[in-house]
């Protein structure tokens, strides 16, 4: 069973499985960099994967449907930025109660546009977004499936931990959200308006839960499902906070969150092994709680060691 | 500035008509207690705050400065005491942060590390722009915000308690980079009340008190004694009548107490002192000197690193919050909004928060209501909080109130030591007064052994008995009556200019 | 003094009703928009609830589950640590009162016993689960909110799997439970209304939870604890243990809840995900502010825009997808978290009031000079 092949298969079904992880994970990152905790990436994807496939089959072009995606993101992002800046509403109060909002709101609008009842939208025609496949590359076994052939968010998405992290290192803007971050009296005392920075964090995380949320429709499926995303905003959330907000470590702990997603699929789809279904479902979120578990206490542990003089603090 | 005057929200009048000015090549101080004025006559300079009445000129011209970035333009800088840097990224972002040099529409950091690299070598510092402020010492740091206000081109250069935070040789190596400052066209405002350090780099120096300008004199013509007697006095004289303290066993007992901050900064460095029954004793000192630290541990708030500290013959190490009052304390909170009320709830829960759950309280399972509404009005009477019954939030009442509920509950608890840490802090006179009063009335009558922690000299040298004085950590001087000891003794004292040995001090502490 | 505490008091109310109103009115601004009769729409909306003696029934029954979620919510807004486990206790609580029934069944115990035993069991239900996301917060410092949600999809699969395996009715063709022994199915009351019985238990434990948060030491202690924890830890509170038993507690009344729809509503159990109420409780407690005593009052007026939506739901009344009254909900629920919210009206006013009053002791002064 662990062939070469398998094995090639099964880690490029782990990239895919990541890749709305890591747009999430981006999305938090964003955000955390400049001293906000936005938990309503989940909801923020929700929206995009609804609006991808209609605005898709609507126009006809599947990119059109992309960007249509990521533009609700932006202004779902400024409702959310909105009311806790300007209204100061409680940051988690707010994304939870945008949360309902975009899952009810979602099946609200499936329902209206296409007449039906069902919770898929499959009644419109598919939209897939194009996958990349490298001539050359794809002939290499195990790194083969693994390096091409994803569908071109993905690509996108390894791009965008890139571009990120050169964002946030790099550009005056970047570097910007940083100091409102990490000490927003230093900001405020050289005339960044914190304020300011923080709704173009905001912007800047919709943009890229928008690429989640529109993967997950347009680009894995090519519909959109009643509460298709199922937490993964919240696991990129995680993850992100495992990697403590930097880009690269986000991705790979969303890489392995995905993996974990493999897992359990793969040994759904093993007939010989008979695991009940929803044990396996729970793989996920199991695996979430443990992994912040872990990091958690390990986190604690070396605090109390600096505490007590053992390490010194950095 | 001329005739400032600046009153704040609460009606506190923190500047009241000063008139003061810098010169060209000069190192002026600016000196005065916790509380005379100076930082807030710098932030009306800078821009962070505005005054009521009161004019500024620089070079000649008026100006009206309405915001930091306005200071900056105008050529005037600061550097706070807390550092406001970002400890994660390079000296050079962190100095070129706003004025960022950029190419192709990106960050520069090579230009930023050339820029910052320039201002440090015109001015003689030694930094490297590529460091992470995070890996700097506390020296480097404050040369990194040196150099923030430098590069934007800061020709006043305000520097708010610079040396609270450096040893001695960085100490040194600022005082050079100072003199260089000056020489090549900065005038440097230097607020201390580190007398020695004044007097050795500035030339002139401003004295504040109590919110008025003292006068400017050239250093030459002062010594620090004649420094110190003009900075600390009392306008008003408050005496309060009272009898000699019975003095019974002792209630507080610290043995050699060391606690260390997570810096590694000893801030109570070796401290051994008792309080006995009956007798209220002081500490004085410039604040941040370790008395917060003292009541901290007192009060089961934080812990100590090592050392003894026994109340009522029991040891209080490790003990909690809950433990430390039933064993005897009652505790009066610097920051009342913060760990002296609750601000949404009623003046009713307030007050009996420390013991509702005591028996007398209770009716079985529930609250006895209405012993809990009985004993709230006893106390609204005899204190005479102004509300609107016990039901009102607290924080709709004004400091002196909050601050009556505050003792309502914490003199009413039984306890038999009192921890009072600024009790009069920022309330009206005749609440001050009745507080002081009761607190006399209660050591006298009912034997309490209090700690009084105050910055409010008057407050100190009249309300205790026995005083101490601490300084960088340690206790600098005793006196067995502290209403005989006079100013300028106890000014000396609390800035260093004079240190007691352990043998004098052993008898009376 | 006087004055501005009522004018703060009644600006508040003002304030909840002024945000109740703009999310009703968005309610009927929606429906205009979408439905093809929209008067007809809006009229069924307003007052399809109240048609008939059945749907006045169906309203108190809906509220029935709100009013104990919002109860449960209620403990862990208290203090301030957002637990949102509610969710997967409903739905595991349901399904152990239906696996505890069968299993018993055969003993044919009296309906009291039945009863007695089965809150128990949701009880303890709850207080475990609720006790996971509370204890990793504790000593862990993971955000209670990712790991109470996390566990909800954990509880949820997990739940169905029981149902699945342990409970399913192989004669049945949908996924369901057998029937559960009348002994613990609620009856009726009030006739036509046909209110089930678990109305009784919302509202004893409405009174209950009143109680605790009013006038016992407990419940005094919860408060202060939320109202500023700096200032209970110095006042010799116990910060941690006090969050952490509140967290139990809402645990323990969202085990009720869902054990008391169940048996209110369901003769089989078959619900196959969780069902939403965690989240319903904490719009209600949101609305309540955090006061038990005003959960009642939010859950009905919860219920009646939820049956007013889903009667539009059918096809004779306009076929509005029902799902858009969660857009309001959310709605809702910003507009009143949102503190700033009026709270320039709200000073203005109180302004206003001061300056009068000064000038009246002016004018009095003057008058008396």
């Amino acid at each position: 069973m662990f062939t070469a092949s398998w094995i090639g298969q099964f880690l490029a079904t782990g990239i895919r499985l990541a890749t709305p992880l890591v747009f999430a994970a981006l999305a938090a990152a964003v955000t955390v960099k400049a001293g906000m905790f936005n938990m309503g990436v989940e909801g923020m994807m929700l929206c995009a994967a609804l609006a991808a496939p209609i605005v898709a089959a609507q126009t006809g072009s599947v990119w059109i449907g992309l960007l249509a995606g990521v533009l609700t993101r932006l202004l779902t992002a400024l409702v959310i930025s909105f009311s806790s800046l300007t209204g100061k509403t409680d940051l988690y109060l707010t994304c939870i109660a945008f949360n309902l909002m975009a899952t009810g709101g979602t099946v609200f609008l499936m329902i209206l546009l296409t007449g039906s009842q069902s919770d898929t939208l499959n009644a419109l025609k598919i939209y897939m977004l194009p996958t990349l496949n490298i001539p050359l590359i794809e002939k290499i076994p195990i790194l083969g499936p693994i390096l091409s052939g994803h569908d071109i968010l993905t690509y996108v998405a390894v791009l965008s931990v890139i571009l990120v992290s050169f964002f946030f290192k790099r550009t005056r803007l970047g570097l910007r959200l940083r100091s409102v971050g990490e000490n927003p009296q230093a900001a405020e005392a050289v005339g960044i308006s914190s304020i300011k920075m923080r709704y173009i964090a905001f912007i800047l995380s919709g943009l890229l839960s928008g690429l989640g949320g529109a993967f997950m429709s347009i680009g894995n499926v090519g519909y959109f499902m009643k509460n298709m995303v199922g937490g993964r905003g919240y696991i990129g959330l995680s993850a992100m906070n495992m990697a403590n907000a930097d880009a690269a470590g986000a991705s790979l702990a969303s890489l392995f969150f995905g993996l974990c997603e493999d897992i359990s699929l793969t040994l759904k789809s093993n007939k010989t092994l008979n695991f009940p279904t929803q044990f396996l479902d729970m793989v996920p979120y199991a695996a979430t709680i443990l992994s912040i578990m872990v990091i958690n206490f390990i986190r604690i542990a070396h605090q109390r060691k600096i505490e007590k003089g053992e390490v010194a603090a950095k | 500035m001329e005739n400032i005057t600046k009153i704040y929200s609460n009606g506190f009048v923190a500047n009241k008509g000063i008139t003061f000015g810098v010169g060209e090549n000069e190192i002026h101080a600016l000196v005065g207690e916790n509380g005379a004025g100076k930082t807030t006559l710098m932030k009306i300079l800078f821009g962070m705050e505005n005054c009521q009445e009161g004019k500024i000129y620089i070079n000649g011209k008026e100006e009206k400065i309405t915001s930091p970035l306005d200071a900056i333009d105008k050529g005037v800088g600061m550097v706070h005491q807390h550092f406001m840097l970002l400890p994660s990224l390079s000296v050079a972002e962190n100095v070129t942060l706003g004025v960022e040099p950029m190419k192709h529409g990106l960050f520069d950091f090579e230009a930023a590390v050339k820029a910052t690299q320039e201002i440090a070598d015109k001015y003689k510092f030694k930094v490297d722009a590529r460091a992470k402020v995070r890996d700097l010492s506390v020296g480097q740091m404050q040369k990194v915000e040196i150099l923030k206000a430098l590069i934007k081109g800061a020709k006043i250069l305000i520097l708010d308690e610079p040396t609270a935070v450096l040893t001695p040789q960085e100490t040194e190596e600022l005082f050079e980079q100072l003199f260089l400052l000056r020489d090549t066209g900065v005038s440097v405002i230097f607020i201390s009340h580190k007398l020695e350090e004044v007097m050795h780099i500035c030339s002139k120096i401003t004295v504040l008190r109590h919110g008025y300008c003292m006068g400017t004199y050239d250093a030459k013509d002062l010594t620090e004694a004649s420094l110190s007697k003009m900075m600390v006095g009392r306008d008003v004289v408050l005496k309060i009548e009272k009898e000699d303290p019975k003095v019974g066993k002792p209630i507080v007992e610290i043995k050699d107490l060391v606690k260390i901050d997570p810096s590694g900064k000893h801030v109570i460095d070796g401290v051994s002192f008792s309080i006995h029954e009956g007798e209220v004793v002081g500490i004085a000192g410039v604040e941040g000197n370790g008395q917060d630290e003292v009541s901290d541990v007192l009060c089961g708030m934080g812990g100590f690193a090592s050392g003894e500290v026994k109340l009522n013959d029991k040891s209080i190490k490790g003990k909690s919050v809950r433990a430390i009052r039933d064993m005897g304390l009652a505790y009066i909170a610097e920051d009342r909004m913060v760990y002296g009320v609750a601000g949404e709830m009623s003046i009713k829960m307030n007050i009996v928060a420390d013991r509702f759950d005591k028996k007398e309280f209770k009716n079985g399972l529930f609250l006895n209501q209405a012993h809990v509404n009985e004993v709230v009005d006893k106390y609204i009477k005899e204190f005479e909080i102004a509300c609107d019954g016990r039901d009102q939030p607290v924080r709709m009442l004004s400091g002196g109130n909050i601050q009556k509920v505050v003792v309502a509950r914490e003199f009413t608890s039984g306890a038999n030591f009192i921890l009072a840490n600024q009790p009069t802090r920022g309330i009206d006179v005749g609440t001050a007064e009745m507080i002081r009063k009761t607190i006399v009335r209660k050591s006298r009558n009912d034997g309490t052994a209090t700690l009084l922690i105050s910055a409010d000299l008057n407050e100190v040298l009249e309300c205790s008995d026995r005083l101490l004085v601490m300084r960088k950590g340690k206790i600098v001087a005793a006196f067995p009556k502290a209403n005989e000891v006079s100013e300028e003794t106890l000014g000396e004292y609390m800035l260093g200019v004079k240190e007691m040995t352990m043998e004098e001090m052993e008898a009376l502490l | 003094m006087n004055k501005t505490q009522k004018i703060e008091t009644g600006m508040e109310l003002v304030r909840i009703l002024i945000c109740l109103l703009i999310a009703y009115a968005a309610a009927l601004v929606i429906l205009f928009l979408i439905a093809d009769d929209p008067w007809f729409v809006i009229k069924t909306f307003i007052t399809g609830p109240f048609s008939s003696p059945r749907r006045i029934g169906s309203v108190i029954n809906q509220s029935i589950p709100f009013i104990l979620c919002g109860l449960s919510m209620c403990f862990v807004y208290a203090v301030n640590k957002f637990n949102l486990a509610a969710e997967g206790i409903f739905m595991m609580s349901g399904c152990m009162v239906a696996l505890v029934g069968l299993s018993l069944a055969d003993y044919n115990l009296p309906s009291i016993v039945m009863m007695i035993i089965v809150y128990a069991v949701a009880i303890v239900t709850g207080i475990v689960l609720d006790y996971i996301p509370a204890i990793l917060d504790r000593k862990f410092n993971a955000n209670v909110v990712v790991v109470s949600l996390m566990l909800n999809s954990i509880v949820g699969f997990f739940a169905y799997w029981v149902l699945q395996n342990k409970l399913a009715d192989p004669k049945k063709s949908s996924v369901e439970s057998r029937t559960i022994p009348a002994s613990i199915q609620m009856p009726d009351l009030f006739g036509k209304l046909k209110v089930p019985a678990g109305l009784i238990i919302a509202l004893v434990c409405t009174v209950i939870v009143s109680i605790v948060f009013y006038r016992t030491s407990f419940g005094w202690k919860m408060r202060i604890v939320g109202s500023n924890p700096r200032f209970a830890k110095a006042t010799g509170l116990n910060v941690l243990s006090i969050s952490f038993a509140a967290q139990l507690a809402g645990g323990a009344l969202a085990g009720i809840a869902g054990a008391t729809e169940f048996m209110d509503n369901y003769k089989t159990f078959k619900w196959t995900t969780t069902t939403g109420h965690g989240f319903d409780g904490l719009l209600v407690a949101v609305l309540a502010k955090k006061n038990p005593r005003l959960v009642p009052i939010g859950a009905l007026f919860l219920a009646y825009i939820r049956i007013g939506a889903e009667y539009l739901n059918s096809k004779s009344n306009g076929a509005v997808p029902k799902e858009f009254i969660t857009v309001i909900q959310g709605i809702i629920i910003l507009l009143i978290a949102a503190e700033s919210f009026l709270s320039g009206t709200k000073n203005k006013i109180i302004f206003k009031e001061a300056q009068k009053r000064l000038d009246a002791e002016k004018a009095k002064n003057t008058a008396a000079a």
